[in-house]
């Protein structure tokens, strides 16, 4: 698998444990149903401490942290920007206690594509509000191994595969990542373009649709179907 | 009222500047312009032995800077980035020591920072630009005291980059928020 291509129109990086990419997820599925595509979806398993320092919290205390002040406030606006937008969604985002190690949960992407693609959107579904609810634990093989069957998805094997091939298919993309220009999540790739943010959907979708007419600004849409007005 | 931080060196505020002003014009919501000064974008050169994190921060950078100069041309702009940045302090002290419609001063400054790489820490370059929009040079003490002050209350206000929109005691980053921001806009209108 090489990192910027693909037999479908678009490859999507995404990580369980990225409160920017949950709330990519309903409108990047949205737009694949509503163009009757199928996406390439892929893990990128964020490697968080290395460049945003760590943290731990117990019972919503900082316990532990080697993050500067300036980090604090953006990261707390993260979680406070994302929030907003996944409570339109009709989801809750809980910030979480610790920096999860997500590549169990990741590698089962790769499972889900290569295995029941028709099932993505199901298994996205059955593991990223769970998660953001903190109601899962996505280091634990038994509890992730748990949302394949809940999404419909066989799991016969799925354990060694996330010790064996899975995981050398997900470390050789992840070694991939940086020197092909790709460094975060949700990241859009298409013809060797490379969008990292929701708010380049629409021109996703001016470009997957023929690029008719003046191609669009970036920007986070309103969906009228959303279940809060603004 | 609209309130939005800009500052004349942060690429997402010469790309936000035209949609924010098309939002007003579309929905006739009067905007108050803050300077707001921001950390100097730079790209790190490649180094051996580089860190993760600092591997990171470099194709994120340089991602960044790829991703402005794309809109840029999708909005028609012209976008140029300096080997070395100038700043752009004496700019933002003039923009808070106008007293009258900011909007044509702030188009030069953008235009001259982002197309022809002027300095707009240089108080010089700035008295040429208020006076191509017919702008008097504001007293520099107390502009410069001014901006100290408007940075003090955005800061106390939760601001910590350009641009941010703040309406109905919300603060959004960047104008991937103009959808929200305009149906905020319009919803106040109706109540």
């Amino acid at each position: 698998m090489k990192a910027l291509e693909s037999d479908a129109p678009l490859i999507v990086y995404i990580d369980i444990k990225s409160p920017y990419a949950f709330v990519a997820i309903q409108p990047t599925l949205a737009l694949e149903k509503a163009l009757d595509m199928r996406f390439d979806w892929r893990p990128l398993t964020l490697d968080i401490p290395s460049y945003l320092g760590s943290a731990r919290k117990s019972k919503g205390k900082v316990v532990e942290s080697t993050r500067s002040a300036s980090q604090w406030v953006g990261i707390k606006y993260a979680y406070r920007d994302a929030r907003r937008y996944v409570e339109r969604q009709g989801y809750m985002l809980k910030g979480t206690e610790k920096i999860w190690d997500s590549s169990i949960a990741n590698i089962e992407i790769l499972w889900v594509m290569q295995n029941n693609r028709d099932r993505l959107g199901a298994y996205l579904q059955r593991v990223y509000p769970p998660f953001w609810r903190r109601e899962l634990d996505i280091e634990n093989v038994a509890i992730v191994e748990a949302c394949l069957e809940e999404a419909g998805i066989g799991s016969a094997g799925f354990s060694a595969f996330q010790q064996g091939d899975g995981r050398a298919q997900h470390d050789a993309l992840q070694a991939q990542l940086h020197p092909s220009g790709i460094y975060g999540v949700p990241t859009y790739v298409f013809d060797r373009t490379i969008l990292f943010g929701r708010e380049h959907l629409p021109y996703v979708r001016w470009h997957l649709t023929g690029r008719r007419g003046p191609a669009p600004d970036i920007a986070y849409e309103i969906d009228a179907m959303e279940t809060q007005p603004c | 009222m609209l309130t939005v931080t800009i500052d004349f060196k942060s690429p997402a505020s010469y790309l936000a500047l035209e949609p924010t002003l098309d939002l007003a014009r579309e929905t006739g919501i009067q905007i108050d312009w803050l300077p707001f000064a921001t950390r100097p974008f730079s790209i790190a050169a490649e180094k051996t032995g580089e860190t993760v994190g600092e591997r990171h921060r470099r194709v994120r950078a340089l991602s960044q800077r790829d991703t402005w100069l794309h809109y840029a041309a999708v909005q028609g702009r012209d976008m140029h980035f300096a080997e070395t940045p100038a700043g752009s302090d004496a700019a933002l002290a003039a923009l808070a020591g106008i007293d009258d419609d900011p909007v044509p001063f702030i188009r030069a400054a953008f235009a001259a920072y982002w197309t022809e790489q002027a300095d707009l820490d240089d108080e010089m370059v700035v008295a040429a630009l208020l006076s191509s929009v017919q702008r008097p040079v504001p007293d520099s003490q107390s502009a410069h005291a001014k901006l100290l002050s408007i940075r003090a209350g955005a800061e106390e206000s939760g601001i910590f980059e350009s641009p941010t929109y703040v309406i109905a005691d919300q603060l959004f980053v960047g104008r991937e928020h103009l959808p929200w921001i305009r149906c905020l806009v319009e919803a106040a209108k109706v109540s």
